[in-house]
């Protein structure tokens, strides 16, 4: 009973995903199982998941929010811009991821105002705060790129935890952020699930109402997590211009769906109330071994974004029929009306 | 005769926000044309605002079908993107040398790429409506994977060169009217009668107003809301076909700010975005609106950046002002039926 119930888990069919998609890869072309590829793949990953995470807490909540790709890159390219314009030393690298944050939060903080304070539906708020992020990034602190970041950030992009050179092939590089990332990972799993705020943000996705009678502030809570995801959102546009080591204020337009996709695929409910952190990390990984590692599969790249749909459609069909079956089930055994 | 004037004054009451848009249409007009005599307030800009209207309300209209049953159609720029790529490459291929195509062949295009528009809007109609999917999530992963189908098939490259016979549907007039704008308010009046004269036009508003409700009184729900995704998808594929026409080229990146501007539309246009209330004409007012101030903009010389903060500031300031109205007329009624 045990055993099939943890099949059925939602982390267990992405697990067999990957794995399969690994073998499939692996057979069609061998320097897949390299690695290098493998420590690609997890570079590629680590700004995703960073977004991923704060994009979680707001699904579990019952939200959605579409401004973080906005926010990412402003509070990224600003903390750039802040740095060069007041000479602060280049050599100092927690001083614009610091900033950053603080950027971010005070973004997230704009958030809050319209989704807790006025109570607007929390796609169409975002959406709107993501053209106004945008669009005074653009016409007000610049619309340029930036190649010469702060020497600190550009160094950061090449800090390699450890380098495995393997007889033949590439140099394999681990990336330092790799830590950074785990604690940080390990911290939101914490908060999600041991303390008040965290199942508190579980309440708000069961039910708003529930949550209010429950003597939890829907307001405060809200608030709260449109900040922490600002914030998130802050670190993963500092690391993300650190990585690619240019502030490019166009760039990240587009990446929430392919994000909002991975906690999706993780398993979250967009209703709210279900979702885990492993699952997200798994949903993560499994769109950059997409992303990066079609064209070994023989599919032109340009394909790209159509698997990320595809995948997508495939797992929330999945879901919904779960879901359905599971509704089905409830009636049957309560005879309660199991409505929507 | 007191009986008479209080129906009239209910009436003027239900219609308040259209009132309230044609107060800000007209405050707009007269801004701008103060404000930019020589280039805003020319017959030049008024034929070119008449051209760039057309395609964007209709999509706004197929956004406002899915508002108004409490979902989201977030596919409809790239079904739209999608119908005219078809059409355009049945366009091309059949062209002679001398860039002439047979009349019968351009009407094929248009049924294909219509055909096209319908069959995507299928396939949401199954996620939503049969699957259970939240619209929100449904139509997100169909947006990815039309886009992504787009760009797979086209390499990201636009299809350009279409003949003339086509072209001048998008760029010719009707009895000295721009023909998309005819094309437009044909379908404005289409969808107007749809939603206010037919028993599908009624069950689309009880649908959106209370869901559960429309279950109980076994009126066909599911069938409801996938007659809304259909017809959502047929009004994108006629606003690509004319995108097209007028641009004589199609590219599955056309117009991707198109999605939040719709989405503000609706919004400035008095739909409520939980569904059971919208109008057609307020969705064109609204339209033209915002078409007025991106021309205003741009006869200023402002930057398109500011446009599109002004975009999500218009969004946000016309929710908030909605639910400050919206409680202050709660807090009237219960103050006026205590004192009774």
């Amino acid at each position: 009973m045990n055993i099939k119930k943890l099949l059925l888990r939602n982390e267990t069919a992405l697990i067999i995903a990957i794995v399969v998609l690994s073998l499939i890869i692996g057979i069609k072309s061998p320097e897949f199982f390299t690695l290098a590829n493998l420590f690609d793949i997890f570079r590629s990953s680590f700004v995703q998941l960073i977004f991923a995470l704060g994009v979680l807490i707001v699904i579990i909540s019952g939200g959605i929010d579409i401004s973080f790709p906005a926010v990412g890159i402003f509070a990224g390219y600003t903390a750039v811009v802040l740095m060069q314009r007041f000479e602060w030393n280049p050599e100092n690298l927690l001083l614009p991821i610091a900033l950053a944050i603080i950027i971010g939060t005070i973004l997230g903080a704009i958030n809050s105002i319209a989704i807790a304070t006025f109570g607007i539906p929390t796609l169409i708020a975002t959406l709107g705060t993501s053209g106004i992020f945008r669009g005074l990034m653009l016409t007000f602190i610049g619309s340029s790129f930036i190649s010469d970041i702060p020497v600190a950030l550009d160094k950061f992009a090449t800090a390699d935890l450890l380098k495995i050179q393997p007889e033949e092939g590439t140099l394999a590089r681990l990336h330092v952020l790799i830590i950074p990332v785990a604690i940080l990972t390990i911290l939101v799993s914490l908060l999600l699930t041991r303390t008040m705020f965290g199942r508190s943000v579980y309440a708000l996705g069961g039910g708003v109402e529930a949550t209010r009678r429950l003597g939890i502030s829907v307001k405060r809570t809200q608030a709260k997590i449109y900040m922490l995801v600002g914030g998130l959102s802050g670190l993963a546009g500092i690391l993300y211009v650190s990585l690619q080591r240019k502030a490019n204020p166009y760039d990240l337009a587009g990446s929430e769906l392919d994000i909002i996709a991975a906690v999706v695929l993780g398993g979250a409910s967009i209703m709210g109330g279900y979702g885990t952190v492993f699952g997200t990390v798994l949903g993560v990984l499994l769109i950059s071994l997409i992303k990066g590692n079609l064209i070994l599969l023989g599919v032109s790249g340009s394909w790209q974004r159509a698997a990320v749909g595809a995948l997508l459609l495939i797992g929330i069909t999945v879901q919904a029929l779960n879901e359905s079956k599971k509704a089905k089930n409830r009636r049957v055994s309560t005879s309660d009306e199991a409505g929507e | 005769m007191n009986e008479r004037f209080s129906r009239f004054n209910t009436g003027l009451l239900a219609d308040r926000k259209i009132t309230q848009l044609m107060i800000f249409t007209a405050l707009t007009f007269f801004f701008f044309s103060y404000a930019s005599r020589d280039i805003f307030f020319s017959s030049s800009n008024f034929i070119s605002m008449a051209y760039q209207i057309p395609e964007i309300a209709i999509l706004s209209i197929a956004l406002m079908l899915s508002m108004l049953t409490g979902g989201i159609d977030l596919s409809i720029v790239s079904i739209s993107n999608a119908a005219a790529l078809v059409a355009s490459w049945v366009m091309t291929t059949k062209m002679d040398e001398s860039e002439n195509l047979a009349t019968s062949w351009i009407i094929i295009a248009c049924v294909l790429g219509t055909i096209v528009g319908v069959l995507a809007g299928a396939i949401n109609s199954i996620l939503v409506a049969q699957l259970n999917v939240t619209p929100i999530l449904a139509t997100l992963a169909t947006m990815t994977l039309f886009n992504g189908i787009a760009i797979g098939v086209t390499n990201g490259e636009s299809v350009s060169g279409l003949p003339e016979q086509f072209m001048r549907v998008g760029n010719g007039t009707f009895f000295g009217i721009p023909t998309p704008f005819v094309l437009m308010i044909f379908i404005a009046i289409a969808v107007g009668f749809l939603i206010n004269r037919t028993t599908l036009g009624l069950k689309i508003f009880l649908v959106g107003t209370n869901r559960k409700a429309a279950q109980y009184s076994v009126m066909g729900d599911r069938k409801v809301i996938a007659w809304v995704y259909l017809i959502s998808g047929l009004l994108s594929s006629l606003a690509g076909l004319i995108i097209a026409s007028r641009t004589s080229a199609a590219s599955p990146d056309f117009g991707s700010s198109y999605i939040l501007l719709a989405i503000v539309i609706v919004v400035l246009g008095g739909v409520n975005p939980n569904g059971g209330f919208g109008t057609v004409t307020g969705v064109i007012l609204a339209t033209v609106v915002l078409q007025m101030v991106a021309s205003g903009f741009n006869a200023l010389r402002f930057s398109q950046f500011l446009y599109l903060a002004a975009q999500g500031g218009v969004l946000i300031f016309v929710m908030i002002l909605n639910v400050v109205l919206e409680n202050r007329r709660t807090n009237k009624s219960i103050a006026k039926s205590l004192r009774s």
